[in-house]
Order: C-alpha cells, then structure tokens, then sequence
C-alpha cells in the first residue's frame, strides 16, 4: 500500500492584495503556494491543483497516479477536476513565479477537448473548494488542506436598473414658478395696457395730464382794447376842457 | 416742464440700455447654444439614445431665441428714441412670444439636466455596447462613443470595471468572462493600442487597467452646457421681464 500524501498546515487563499479581478462568474486568483512544498518535493514531482464542489469536497479521492487525474470536462459529473499542473520547483522559496495564480484563464482548451490539464472558466458560480496536491511517480506525496470555500459573482440583469433621478430637482421648480409668474406679470401687465387704451378711447377721456412727447402749444391771443372815440355831443376841442353853449 | 423733459429723457436712456443689453445676451445666447449643438464632446450619440434629448431641443430653441432677441432689441431702441407707438407696440408683442419661447427653453434643459443620472447612462451602456446586431445603427454609434470616451478619458464603465462584473450585458454575450472581465479599452494601452500587460489587466492590478468611471467625463461637460442653457437663458428673461415692463410703462404715455 502505498503511503499516504503528507498533510501540509497551508491553507489555499485568494490572494491579499487589492485586485479588481481576484474573483470574476468565472475565474478566481489564488496566492502561489512559496516554500510550502520545500522539504517534501522532488525535482521530478508536480504540484496540482484539485478543484471541488464545496460539498463535494469531503468525497474527493485523491488520484493513485498521473492517469487517473479527474479532468477538467468531467467537472459536471464528477463535481471535481485537477488543473494547473507545475514542477514543483516552480514553487520553490527562491523561485520567480507570479505571486498570483488565476484559475479558470484558458477558454481555449474548454472548446478543443484536449487531454491536457485544462485550466478552463468554471461554470458556475460554485462554491468552490481547492486543495494542492503534490504527486510523485508512484503517486500523491503532499497535500494541503482544503481552502474556505469560494464564491464567483454573479451578475444581475441591467433591467433591474432603475434609471429615474433619485431627487427631483429643485432648479427646475424654481425657475419655472419664477418664469411663469414672470410671464404671468407681463401678459397682466400688457392686456391691463391695452385695455385701458382701448376704454379711454371709446369714452373719449381726456388721459393725457402728463404727456410725454411735447405738443405744440398754441394760445389764444387776446388784444388789448383800442381807445373809442368820443361822442359827437360834447364839441370839445381840445379834450377836457368843455364849454356849456 | 424741464422735470418731465428729464424724466423722460432718463427713461429713453434707460430703455435704450436695456435693450443693447438684450441685444448683446441674445447674441451671447445663440454663440452658446451653437457651440453645444455642435457635439464639440463628442457626446451626442449617448444622450440620443437616452431621450434625454431635451438638452439639445433647448439649444436649438435657444439659437433663435437668441438671433430674435438681437433683432427685437434693435427694434426696441430705434422704437424708444422715435417714440413711435406702432413700433413699440409690435416690438412688445414680438418680446413676449420670444419670452414664451425662452421660457419653454430654459424649463426644458433644466429638467432634462436633472435626468441624466449615472443609472441612466450605465443602464444604456450595458444595453448597447457591442451589441452585435450588425443592423442597429445607433448601438454600433453607442459602442464607438464610448470606446472613444474610455480611450481619451482613460476611464472604464459608468462607475468603474465592476460595471462589467456586477451586470449581464450585451457586451458579455459576445465576449467571454475570462478573457475579458471589463472591455479592452479599459487596460492601459500603449502606443500601438495594444494592452501593456494583458493578464495585469484581467485580473486587476493597479497600474495595469483604468479604474475609475467615466460618468464625470460624461457628466461634465453636459451639465455645464445645460447650465448654461438654463440659467443664462433665465437671467436674461429676468432682464427682459424689466425692460418690457420699462417699455409698456413708456408706451402708456406717448400720446399720439
């Protein structure tokens, strides 16, 4: 029988730092596993990636060898697969790997049904479990422990939008009420006018005590009396000075 | 009698005033709207589709509005200094349909500005862009506008790259999740227009994508036009409203 795989203390995570695309409805990232397999690994040995169902996690059997990898296609019915197969010494101490590993990146291999470890988008939004395990020729050597589990997004319909403003706006109350009462004025101002115009004219009223334009004024000259001659009856010669006859 | 004479000299001086201050506005009215009504943002595809167009009907009214106010003013000041009642009365007349249609102007950009929320525009962008019905004219005008809008504001999205993650949209029909969780105009691109770094991008580094959202670059500029349409239209009515009050006041008492 062979012996089982070592458990290993490392928990599988989503990476610390702030990426906007740690998880998507497909594909999540998780920290690379530095310097936890050192000790255990082999240069000939392979790190995998086993991805479960969070439910079906407690019934994953790991593979005896190479062969019996569960493959990505198989996710459906199996409710699990093993994908990003890496050397070991990928993910050794002094190694340069990413710090991040993105699961679910290639849409490619999905289509063309290879046999390769397919790291293909997963189909639903899971939960999902992950776990690496370090296999040897003659099978699991390592294994961590299984992550928390991981939940993709999921993406509502636009239609649940609601485009109306949340606040109807106060501008528009203001400059309509001014405006209208503006308008309002004029039009009252402009018929009270014309209707006054209108009434004085048919009651010929005289309106204008303070005309603006100037008319011409004319006056009526009155002439001063001439002096009248005198009666006939006085026969006054020179004027004043009269003799009774 | 000299009173009068100044009263009525003072009122003429006035008047005139007035109306080159009318005159100057409508001129001011009209460059404005011209220069909105002529998309120098490039945004009118997305506010077509919105039926929020009444921004762009407001300008238009706008421009008349303004080429009628020039040529009532000078009809006003030749109608004040010869102090002719027909003139005056026909000028009165004129200001008040133009006032009417300054009114319904102004009205219309300041409650059609209230509209254009960032829901409205996220709701739009996540219908339309790359919809791939080659026959949709104005989707395919909605994808180039913001493919435009994200390349020169170095923007994503309404509110951001999450747009895309948080909401189905036609966009994601065509293209897959894991290969494009936001759009490639979303990633900083280089000289050739290619992304710098690819899988940066997908995943979300800083430094590697556009993070911020293009509302405010889209918010901006047509808040400050319809603004303008707005409140500059109503603060030469207000003057307007004076001056033709000023004006009937001047008419009662011109006698023939």
């Amino acid at each position: 029988l062979p012996t089982p795989p070592a458990r290993l203390p490392y928990v599988p995570h989503l990476p610390p730092m702030a990426l906007l695309g740690k998880v998507t409805a497909t594909t999540f990232a998780l920290e690379t596993p530095l310097c936890v397999f050192d000790g255990h690994a082999d240069a000939s040995d392979a790190v995998w990636l086993a991805v479960a169902f969070a439910n079906a996690s407690a019934t994953f059997r790991n593979p005896r060898s190479r062969a019996d990898v569960p493959p990505y296609r198989r996710l459906p019915t199996a409710r699990s697969y093993m994908t990003l197969e890496t050397a070991a010494a990928a993910y050794s101490c002094s190694a340069p790997s990413p710090p991040v590993l993105r699961v679910g990146a290639d849409t490619a291999c999905r289509d063309q049904g290879r046999q390769d470890p397919c790291n293909g988008p997963l189909p639903s939004p899971g939960p999902y479990r992950v776990k690496f395990l370090l296999m040897g020729c003659r099978g699991p050597k390592a294994e961590t422990r299984w992550s928390e589990p991981i939940l993709l997004r999921r993406a509502v319909s636009p239609g649940s939008i609601d485009p109306a403003p949340t606040r109807h706006g106060s501008d528009v109350v203001v400059i309509a009420s001014i405006l209208a009462s503006l308008g309002a004025v004029l039009a009252t101002a402009v018929l009270g006018a014309l209707g006054a115009k209108v009434w004085g004219s048919l009651c010929h009223q005289d309106l204008g005590t303070d005309a603006f334009t100037r008319r011409s004024y004319r006056t009526h000259h009155i002439p001063p009396a001439l002096p009248q001659p005198l009666p006939p009856g006085c026969g006054c010669s020179p004027p004043g000075l009269c003799r009774s006859a | 009698m000299a009173k009068s004479d100044d009263c009525v000299h003072i009122l003429q001086g006035l008047l005139v005033f007035g109306n080159v201050v009318i005159g100057m506005c409508g001129i001011a009215l009209t460059a404005e709207c011209i220069y909105f009504v002529s998309n120098p943002h490039g945004l009118y595809p997305l506010l077509k589709v919105t039926e929020s167009n009444g921004i762009y009907t407001a300008a238009w009214i706008g421009i008349f509005v303004g080429l009628a106010l020039f040529a009532l003013s000078i009809l006003g000041i030749i109608g004040v200094i010869k102090a002719s009642r027909t003139l005056l009365l026909v000028y009165i007349i004129l200001m008040l349909i133009t006032f009417a249609f300054e009114m319904a102007s102004c009205i219309t950009a300041a409650a059609h500005q209230d509209s254009l929320t960032p829901s409205l525009f996220l709701k739009q962008m996540l219908e339309r862009y790359q919809n791939s019905d080659p026959a949709n004219n104005t989707d395919n005008e909605v994808t180039k506008t913001w493919d435009e809008l994200m390349l020169q504001n170095h923007c994503c999205g309404v509110l951001g790259p999450s747009d895309w993650q948080e909401y189905t949209s036609a966009f994601r029909r065509t293209h897959k999740d894991a290969d494009y969780p936001w759009p490639r105009k979303c990633c900083v691109l280089d000289a050739q227009g290619l992304p710098v770094n690819l899988d940066g991008c997908k995943l979300g580094v800083p430094g590697y994508y556009n993070s911020n959202g293009c509302y405010d670059a889209i918010s901006g500029p047509v808040n400050t036009h319809a603004w303008g349409v707005a409140w500059f239209g109503f603060a030469i009515l207000c003057w307007t409203f004076c001056v033709l009050l000023g004006t009937m006041f001047y008419w009662s008492g011109i006698e023939y």
